[in-house]
C-alpha cells in the first residue's frame, strides 16, 4: 500500500495551496490547508493543556464547523481518539460521556454536565501559541483513530473503533479511481460525525484539492455559489434536487427545448463545474441516477456498510447501470450459495464492535474481520456488483417460495402518492403492505391503482393482498424512519400490528 | 401575512411536495413536516427557493431560525420582515 495518508497528514504541513471553506447560511470562511494544519496543532497543544493524552477519547457533538475539523485533526496529532456524535441523535449529558468513555465532550448544544466544553472555545485554542512542541506520532495499521456509530434501525447505536489501516486503504482506493486533484473542490454537507465525510478533508490535505464543509441547512443555498466539482450526497438529497430541477425546468420559458431547460436548472443548483456526484449510504433509484446522467451531471453509486467502509463504487472508468460498481482495491466480495454477501478486507475497519450488546459482534464479524452484510447480490461476468435486497428482507412463504420484497416495495414507491412502502407477511401466505402516504389526506385512489398495477406484473406469490395506509407519513420524528431516511421495519410492524393482522383492514387487491 | 410573500411561499411549498397540492389549498397553520410530508432536505430547498424568488437573503436567518419555521405562516412571517413592504 502507498504511504499512509493518516501518517502523512499528521507529520508535516501540506506543501500545496489547497483550501478549506466553511459555508453557513450567513457566509463562508476560507483558509488554506496549511493554515488549518497550523491551527490544528495549536488546538492539539490546548487539548494537551486540558489533560488530553494519547489514548484518551474526546467526543464531538456539533453541527459542521471549523471547530469540528480542528478538533478531529488535533486529536490525530495527539494520537487521541475522537467519537463523533450526530446532533439531534445524542444529548450532551453525563450519561453519554460515561457510556462511551469520553474524557471531554465538545458541543454546540447547551449542557451543564461536567466534562462538556463549548465547541466555540476551540477557535480560541487555535489562536493561542504554545512553544512546547507536539510529540511525534505514528499510526500502525491496527491503531484506531475514532469511534463511529451505526445508524441502525433499533436500540442503542453500536460503536465501532476504526483502524488507521482501513482509512488509508479506503482513501487510496478512492483516489485510484477518482483522481481528486488541485482544481477540484469536494462539497460536504452531511454530518462530520460520519467518518466518511471527514475522509474528504484528509484527502484534501494529502492531495491538494479544495474542500468545502457546509452546514446541512446551507447546502442548497451555497452549492451554486461555491461551484464545487464533486458533491458528496445520499439518494434523498439527490431526489430532492431532482424534483427542484424538474420544477424549475417546467417553469422556464426561455429555453429552446426541455432537455436544455433541465441542464440549465441543474447548473443553477449545482454550479457549472461539476465533475461528478457521489451517492451512497442507501440504494438509489435507477430513474434518479438516469436523470442526473442525462442532465450532464454524472452520478456514481457505490456500496458499503459502516462495518466495511466503501466496498464497491461506480466511477468514470467503470460504471454499469443497475450495479453498485466494481470491487475496490483491498476489498473482496464473497457471495454464498443463498446469495448473501460477505466482505473481506486487507485492512478491516475492525474485528468487533467497541460498544454493542453481547453477541452483536459475533453475528456480523468473522474471526479475520470478514463482515456478513446481510445483503443479497451477485457479481456479473465483468465484476460489477448488483444488490437485490437484504437477506432479512426475504419473506419465506409457507409453500417454500422466497419473496425478495425490495423490488416490490420499489415498484409501489415509484408512485408519487406513496413515500414509502414496507411489506410484511403476517400469516406466511399473503403479503400485506404498509404504505406511508406522500401527504395527508392520503390519495387512496392512486394507492389502489398502484396496487393493481404492481400486482398485474407480479408472480402470484409476489402479489400484495392488502395495503394498510399509515395514519401519518413515516418520519424521523415519529420514529419510523432512520436518520438516513430508511424505514424502520420493526417499529412500523409494532405501530401497525393490528391493521396488518386484521384481514378486514386496508385497501384490498382486486 | 403579506400577499406577495404568501403567494411565493405557497407556490414554492407546493412545488417541492411529492404529492400535488395546489398552492391555494395549503393550510397556513399545519405543520409542514407532519401534514405535508415535508422532509428536512425538502424544507431546506423550499426555503432556499422562496428566498431566491422574494429577493430575501437567506443569510438573514441562522440554522436555528430555519428549524423553528414549522408552518407556512411561520415562513411567510419570517420572510415578511425582510421584504420591502411592511407587514
Amino acid at each position: 500500500m502507498p504511504q499512509s495518508v493518516i501518517n502523512d497528514i499528521v507529520s508535516a504541513p501540506p506543501a500545496h495551496n489547497g483550501r478549506i471553506s466553511f459555508a453557513r447560511l450567513d457566509g463562508t470562511e476560507t483558509l488554506t490547508l496549511a493554515e488549518l494544519y497550523e491551527r490544528a496543532g495549536r488546538v492539539a497543544s490546548g487539548l494537551r493543556r486540558m489533560g488530553i493524552a494519547p489514548g484518551d477519547r474526546i467526543g464531538i457533538l456539533a453541527a459542521n464547523c471549523l471547530e469540528w475539523v480542528l478538533l478531529d485533526l488535533a486529536a490525530l496529532r495527539l494520537k487521541a481518539e475522537t467519537a463523533g456524535f450526530e446532533p439531534g441523535k445524542f444529548r450532551p449529558d453525563a450519561e453519554l460521556l460515561a457510556r462511551y468513555d469520553i474524557k471531554l465532550l465538545f458541543s454546540d448544544r447547551p449542557s451543564e454536565a461536567s466534562g462538556v466544553v463549548p465547541v466555540a472555545e476551540v477557535r480560541l485554542l487555535s489562536e493561542q501559541h504554545d512553544d512546547e512542541p507536539l510529540p511525534v506520532v505514528h499510526y500502525g495499521p491496527q491503531d484506531t483513530t475514532t469511534v463511529k456509530f451505526t445508524s441502525g434501525s433499533t436500540g442503542t447505536p453500536k460503536g465501532l473503533a476504526v483502524t488507521a489501516g482501513s482509512i488509508d486503504s479506503s482513501l487510496h482506493a478512492v483516489q485510484e479511481i477518482f483522481a481528486h486533484r488541485p482544481g477540484d473542490d469536494l462539497f460536504v454537507f452531511l454530518p462530520l460525525s460520519l467518518l466518511q465525510q471527514r475522509y474528504w478533508i484528509y484527502s484534501a490535505l494529502r492531495h491538494g484539492h479544495d474542500v468545502t464543509i457546509s452546514t446541512y441547512e446551507a447546502a442548497f443555498a451555497t452549492l451554486g455559489r461555491v461551484r464545487p466539482t464533486v458533491v458528496m450526497g445520499v439518494p434523498a438529497f439527490f431526489e430532492t434536487a431532482k424534483r427542484h430541477i424538474e420544477s424549475r425546468a417546467r417553469r422556464a420559458t426561455a429555453a429552446s427545448c426541455p432537455e436544455d431547460a433541465v441542464k440549465e436548472a441543474a447548473r443553477r443548483l449545482f454550479g457549472d463545474r461539476i465533475r461528478y456526484l457521489w451517492t451512497g449510504s442507501a440504494p438509489a433509484r435507477a430513474a434518479m441516477l438516469r436523470f442526473f446522467d442525462e442532465a450532464g451531471l454524472p452520478i456514481y453509486e457505490g456500496y458499503g456498510l459502516n462495518e466495511t467502509c466503501i466496498v464497491t463504487k461506480n466511477h468514470p472508468g467503470a460504471s454499469r447501470a443497475g450495479s453498485v460498481g466494481k470491487v475496490l482495491a483491498g476489498k473482496q466480495v464473497l457471495i454464498d450459495e443463498d446469495g448473501v454477501i460477505s466482505v473481506r478486507s486487507d485492512h478491516p475497519v475492525n474485528r468487533r464492535y467497541a460498544y454493542a450488546a453481547p453477541g452483536d459482534s459475533e453475528r456480523v464479524f468473522g474471526a479475520d474481520g470478514t463482515v456478513r452484510t446481510g445483503d443479497l447480490g451477485h457479481l456479473d461476468e465483468d465484476g460489477f456488483l448488483f444488490i437485490r435486497g437484504r437477506a432479512d428482507d426475504v419473506i419465506v412463504l409457507d409453500n417454500g417460495k422466497k419473496v425478495i420484497v425490495r423490488p416490490i416495495e420499489e415498484q409501489m414507491k415509484s408512485d408519487p402518492a406513496i413515500a414509502e412502502c414496507v411489506l410484511f407477511c403476517p400469516a406466511q401466505t399473503d403479503l400485506v403492505a404498509v404504505v406511508s402516504p406522500a401527504a395527508l389526506p392520503a390519495d387512496t385512489e392512486a394507492i389502489a391503482a398502484r396496487l393493481a398495477d404492481t400486482n398485474a406484473g407480479a408472480e402470484p406469490d409476489e402479489r400484495i393482498r392488502r395495503v394498510v395506509v399509515a395514519r401519518e407519513p413515516f418520519s424521523i420524528d415519529n420514529g419510523l424512519l432512520t436518520s438516513q431516511f430508511k424505514p424502520k421495519r420493526k417499529q412500523i410492524l409494532a405501530a401497525y400490528e393490528r391493521e396488518i393482522h386484521d384481514i378486514k383492514e386496508g385497501i384490498h387487491a382486486a | 401575512m403579506q400577499p406577495d410573500t404568501e403567494t411565493a411561499v405557497r407556490e414554492n411549498l407546493s412545488a417541492v411536495l411529492t404529492t400535488e397540492i395546489a398552492p391555494e389549498d395549503l393550510d397556513p397553520d399545519l405543520d409542514m413536516a407532519g401534514s405535508y410530508g415535508l422532509t428536512s432536505l425538502n424544507k431546506v430547498l423550499f426555503l432556499t427557493s422562496v428566498c431566491e424568488e422574494t429577493g430575501v437573503d437567506l443569510g438573514h436567518f441562522t440554522e436555528h431560525d430555519l428549524a423553528g419555521m414549522r408552518t407556512l405562516r411561520d415562513v411567510a412571517a419570517a420572510l415578511s420582515r425582510y421584504t420591502d413592504k411592511a407587514v
